[in-house]
């Protein structure tokens, strides 16, 4: 495993050897990736290559079969919301927002993890729980601003045109004050304007502090933003490196264009992903 | 362990009975996911319109001969009911939320109940149902088998075989296979899905109807109420051998026949539960089962088979 | 002030000028209200005795009442000076429904009569007048222009009201509750069944007439600006209620819709925020009787203790409490569905298991079917509940005492309800329901926070049902079915929720005052009660799934189409990566 982009601490997120396995279907096979602080690393690779069971893997939605996924060096609780409390968030390939809920509320259940007034608290309201409420507002606020959402607070969810709703979903894991932010395709379905929009987001969300895993089809985004690419064919990890690095490589190329290769990884290469 | 065999006789009776009316819960709700509450009350009507089809035929026509014309016209009562409720009251709620079409179906299953009460002659009391009736079948010393449970344990493995055969090799079962575990794409490979859910409805009223035909022989008696506790302890049998799974549901029924049988026989021996061991506690006991499966085994004994809608 | 969409005008039902359809329709109230004085029927065979010319009786106060409100809404439309506020959306629609519930009530009467008394002979010219004259209304009505209801997503805002001083508003508030009130203790005391099913017409027509107003939106302006004041009023209406009631009779009545309510709303944090489909709800209401039965020092208990009444309150929630739990937990991390299948077993098997704990089919706890009766009232302090008391130169019948009793329970669980719900803890409760998966990448413990709402409600049911133990001075099993004729049952709970409007508080009592009162008052329904139930519920679940007081969401939910935001063009939007 060669990591070519500066890598000063500790890294963030492990994953050592993950395999993923369904009945007689490998999905993910002994894949390791390292995330460190401050990175945006990018994972591509054509449909049905195993990026967004990884993703599962890497937070509690599935037990990975065998391999390891440590977290600031240590192991990943079994469950998805142990996952968030410990610092890993997320968004969905497919938007999975509270679609009845305002955009407000949507947010607010983000912090839900960085608050802990429960129902004694709810239903003595004292000061504590006032302020606690208070507070939540205000972080909630902040986030809105943060991803341009603010005057739309009151609206629903549902109402949202698609982009804001992308938005909405981001702002919402960025609630629960994550080291680690995964994102799970967040430019599909956008026109270029909005894929900048969100590449700027991006590098505003590592600035504050946060670290990025994002899957992409969208190459200029993965290459304008990441230090360090992945990728994923066939459940296995086949390259890895900057992304000139990996841009270049043959076999790269191979997988997404599907020229017959000498050693292929799989079976078969399907050509059916986007070319840049 | 005394009388175990014939425990395990009269529970195996008692679960197939079970079991037929499991396999419609578990093959609508494989299919729809949608906990048909009403099965029960299809059961029930399915028992009326055999009894109908018995008063209506001459006294002299021996049982045996009649049951035939029975189960053929409880069936199409059953069929009737099952498919006219998938259509009219199922259908229009199927994008709803989960708790719409549950709603309805109590709501189905309260009206059904009522409607038999209010406008069948006489059916406010129970209705006596013709029985065999005789001397039990001895096998060995110890084991008896009463001639009205001779239907059940003929007639069930019969249902299940034939459906196993049908949905295993028949183009249309195949279809409703495909449909139970991914419909949208069942759809999109030409399968009429719509017609696959009214077979469901279909196949699970006619199985009702066997199983009316043999609780009415059993028990000597139907009445308006039957379905109510008949479907909650079929739909724990469905559970129990996994739901959406169709030899699972016939598994489950007769593990819960047979605990049932058991706990009346067996539980008034272990000291200190004698008072629990009674007639009037096997209801008990098997939602004691439910509840211990569903904690150690959640999935059933043979595994769920459940469309995935996440 | 321009609105934000413009309603869209359509051409009327029945096309006619506008001066003719006002003409028709004042003509045609006029008549109606002027035929309630004359005679309907020729005898008194009939209830409410309509056979006097003179002044209206029964049946044709209800009549009578309909046509004034038609004529003073058209009147209010029609911008005359004084009426204007009436109809702040200056729109025809409600004095159509008006019309309509005239009608409805007027040739129910009619209907009502011929059919019991055999025969349209039985008919008076005033009963024929008052038949064309309500259709001559609604003809009328019918040809005034209307706008086409916009969606609720694209409802008009109304023009803003004339500011009005606080003590005016507030005096609005107190006289609208003061309406509400004499409206339902109304309905409450109509001694027979057809006078409380033209009630029922015309009061439904009437509140969509409020509605369509904008009256409604009005008030809920004020109350929500004068939130404590409103909450106060309400209050004091309540309690008052005893007080304007000379025998117990229909204090009785209302103790047991505020029983009912008060289970309703605790099942309403199960269902209607947390989602869980609650099928056996009525078992916990039981669980909370019996224990403060066995140990409230009824001779026919087998725990030969007194408890005093706050610690019988506290086990009998706590009891409650337990078995929430203990049927919660294995079955919540599992799916919903599991979940409705456990609690309608566990209702049956309480009923089973209570039945059979008299000493013979099982240990001797309960006293088997008999139940425990002789419950002795309530006493705190010197304060026999069960005793007539004076409190300063208010006398309180024993009914009246267990009833502000009870309301105060009310209360609580109302302030339960609205503080969970408004909450961290809430909006937890409503993630789980809209999307779990996704509310755990939130941080949110599914599992935890179902068991807490089926918990917390099974609290609140054990609660309302220690005092529901001491009001009906006797616990039986037969109490707790899943369906029957007598509410509260778990079937009527549900529905209850589900008619008021799951997830709000005023649905559930609404809900919960209707199903009891529709049964108890439709006396002429009894064999087909249960079968009209049936019917009605699966017509509710067809037609208005969010019930009478939509709750915001759950009318989004049920009616706008699932609008999942697709990508503009199809690019690699597959399932897997």
């Amino acid at each position: 495993m060669t990591t070519t982009s500066d890598a000063p601490a500790a890294p963030l997120l492990a994953a050592t050897g993950v395999t993923m396995r369904f009945g007689g279907l490998t999905a993910v096979r002994a894949v390791d990736l390292t995330v460190h602080p401050h990175q945006i690393v990018g994972l591509i690779g054509p449909n049905g290559a195993g990026k967004t069971t990884f993703f599962n893997c890497l937070t509690g939605l599935y037990t990975p079969t065998e391999g390891t996924v440590t977290y600031r060096g240590t192991r990943l609780p079994p469950k998805p919301h142990l996952v968030t409390t410990a610092g890993i968030a997320r968004t969905f390939q497919n938007i999975r927002l509270f679609a009845n809920m305002t955009v407000l509320e949507n947010v607010l259940v983000g912090r839900h993890t960085r608050t802990k007034e429960g129902l004694l608290a709810a239903l003595l309201r004292g000061p504590r729980f006032h302020r606690a409420e208070k507070t939540s507002e205000e972080r909630a606020m902040e986030l809105l601003e943060f991803t341009g959402l603010a005057n739309k607070r009151h609206h629903l969810a549902r109402n949202l045109p698609y982009g804001e709703q992308r938005k909405l979903e981001i702002a919402r894991a960025l609630a629960s004050e994550p080291g680690l932010l995964l994102l799970d395709e967040p430019t599909a379905g956008m026109n270029p304007h909005e894929t900048r929009t969100t590449e700027q987001l991006v590098l505003a969300i590592r600035e504050k502090g946060t670290a990025v895993l994002v899957i992409e089809h969208d190459m200029r985004f993965i290459f304008n933003l990441c230090d360090h690419v992945a990728v994923l064919v066939q459940g296995q990890k086949l390259v890895e490196g900057t992304p000139d690095t990996v841009q270049s490589d043959e076999r790269v190329i191979a997988a997404y264009l599907g020229t017959p290769l000498e050693n292929p990884p799989g079976d078969d290469t399907d050509p059916t992903g986007d070319a840049t | 362990m005394h009388e175990l065999p014939q425990t395990l006789v009269s529970g195996l009776a008692l679960g197939a009975l079970y079991g037929l009316i499991a396999i419609g819960y578990t093959m609508v709700y494989g299919i729809v996911q949608l906990i048909n509450f009403a099965h029960g009350e299809i059961v029930m009507i399915g028992g009326f319109g055999a009894l109908t089809i018995r008063l209506w035929l001459p006294g002299s026509v021996p049982l045996g001969a009649a049951l035939p014309l029975m189960l053929l016209g409880g069936a199409l009562t059953s069929v009737a009911v099952a498919t006219a409720a998938e259509r009219f009251a199922y259908r229009p709620l199927r994008g709803a939320p989960r708790l719409a079409p549950l709603i309805t179906a109590i709501g189905l299953s309260i009206a059904l109940q009522q409607i038999v009460w209010a406008f069948y002659p006489d059916a406010k009391k129970s209705r006596s149902f013709p029985q065999f009736g005789g001397d039990a079948f001895e096998i060995t010393g110890n084991i008896h088998i009463q001639r009205d449970d001779l239907f059940v344990l003929i007639a069930a493995p019969l249902c299940m075989l034939a459906l196993g055969f049908f949905v295993a090799k028949s183009r249309t079962g195949r279809a409703m296979q495909a449909t139970a575990q991914d419909p949208d794409t069942a759809r999109l490979m030409g399968v009429n899905t719509d017609r696959i859910i009214v077979l469901a409805f279909a196949i699970g009223g006619a199985f009702a109807a066997v199983a009316a035909v043999a609780q009415g022989l059993r028990a000597g008696q139907i009445n308006f109420e039957m379905g109510f506790i008949l479907g909650l302890k079929a739909f724990t049998a469905a559970v129990l051998g996994g739901i959406g799974n169709i030899y699972g549901a016939m598994l489950g029924g007769v593990v819960l026949g047979i605990a049932e049988t058991a706990s009346t026989t067996y539980i008034q021996d272990i000291p200190g539960m004698q008072q629990l061991g009674g007639g009037g506690w096997k209801d008990v006991w098997a939602f004691v089962l439910l509840i211990v499966v569903l904690l150690v085994r959640p999935q059933g004994l043979l595994g769920e088979r459940v469309a995935d809608r996440a | 002030m321009k609105p934000m969409t413009t309603p869209t005008p359509a051409t009327p039902l029945i096309p006619l000028p506008l001066t003719i359809a006002r003409a028709l329709t004042t003509a045609g109230a006029a008549l109606t209200a002027l035929s309630t004085f004359l005679a309907w029927t020729w005898t008194k065979a009939f209830p409410g005795n309509l056979t006097v010319t003179g002044y209206p009786g029964g049946l044709q106060l209800l009549t009578l009442t309909g046509a004034l409100l038609t004529l003073i809404q058209l009147l209010a439309t029609w911008n005359t000076p004084g009426l204007r506020w009436l109809s702040p959306t200056r729109s025809h629609t409600p004095t159509t429904y008006l019309a309509a519930g005239t009608l409805a009530t007027t040739w129910y009467t009619l209907i009502a009569i011929s059919v019991q008394l055999g025969g349209l002979a039985n008919l008076e010219p005033g009963g024929y007048l008052a038949a064309a004259a309500a259709l001559l209304t609604l003809a009328g009505a019918l040809a005034l222009p209307f706008e086409r209801r916009p969606t609720h997503a694209a409802r008009t805002p109304l023009p803003p009201p004339r500011p009005l001083p606080a003590w005016a508003e507030i005096l609005i508030i107190a006289a609208a509750f003061a309406l509400a009130l004499s409206v339902l203790t109304y309905g409450i005391g109509t001694a027979y069944g057809e006078l409380f099913t033209g009630f029922l017409l015309l009061t439904g027509f009437a509140t969509a007439a409020l509605f369509a107003a904008g009256l409604i939106t009005r008030l809920s302006a004020l109350t929500h600006k004068h939130r404590n004041i409103t909450v106060t009023a309400a209050f004091i209406a309540a309690a008052a209620f005893p007080l304007t009631q000379d025998t117990d009779e229909y204090t009785l009545i209302v103790v047991n819709i505020l029983i009912f309510s008060t289970v309703a709303l605790g099942l309403n944090v199960v269902v209607g925020l947390a989602g869980l489909l609650d099928l056996g709800y009525v078992a916990f209401l039981g669980v909370g009787a019996y224990t403060a039965a066995l140990v409230s020092g009824s001779t026919a208990s087998t725990l030969h203790i007194h408890f005093p009444f706050w610690a019988a309150v506290l086990t009998g929630a706590a009891a409650s409490l337990v078995f929430g739990v203990v049927i919660g937990a294995p079955t919540l991390r599992l799916r919903g569905d599991y979940l409705a299948i456990v609690t309608l077993g566990f209702g049956e098997i309480f009923r089973i298991t209570v039945g059979n704990l008299n000493g013979e089919s099982g240990p001797s706890l309960t006293n088997g079917p008999n139940g425990i009766p002789n419950i002795p009232d309530l006493a705190i302090g010197n304060y026999n509940f069960g005793e007539k008391q004076k409190l300063g130169f208010i006398t309180l019948n024993p009914f009246a005492n267990y009833y502000l009793l009870m309301l105060l329970v009310t209360v609580l669980v109302v302030l339960v309800f609205s503080r969970a719900g408004n909450s961290r803890i809430g909006r937890a409760w409503i993630a789980i329901r809209e999307d779990e998966t996704a509310a755990t990448a939130m941080g949110i413990n599914g599992f935890r926070l179902k068991l807490l709402a089926f918990a917390l409600g099974a609290t609140l049911a054990g609660l309302a049902g220690t005092v529901q133990a001491h009001v009906a001075y006797t616990v039986v099993p037969e109490q707790y079915v899943f369906a029957g004729p007598v509410p509260p049952n778990s079937a009527f709970l549900l529905a209850a929720v589900i008619l008021g409007g799951m997830g709000t508080i005023t649905g559930p009592l609404l809900g919960a005052a209707l199903l009891y009162l529709i049964p108890a008052k439709l006396q002429f329904l009894q064999d087909y009660q249960l079968l009209t139930f049936g019917i009605a519920l699966i017509l509710l679940m067809r037609f208005r799934p969010e019930g009478i007081i939509p709750n915001r969401r759950q009318q989004l939910e049920f009616h706008e189409p699932t609008t999942t935001a697709t990508p503009p063009a199809p690019k690699a939007e597959a399932q897997t990566s």
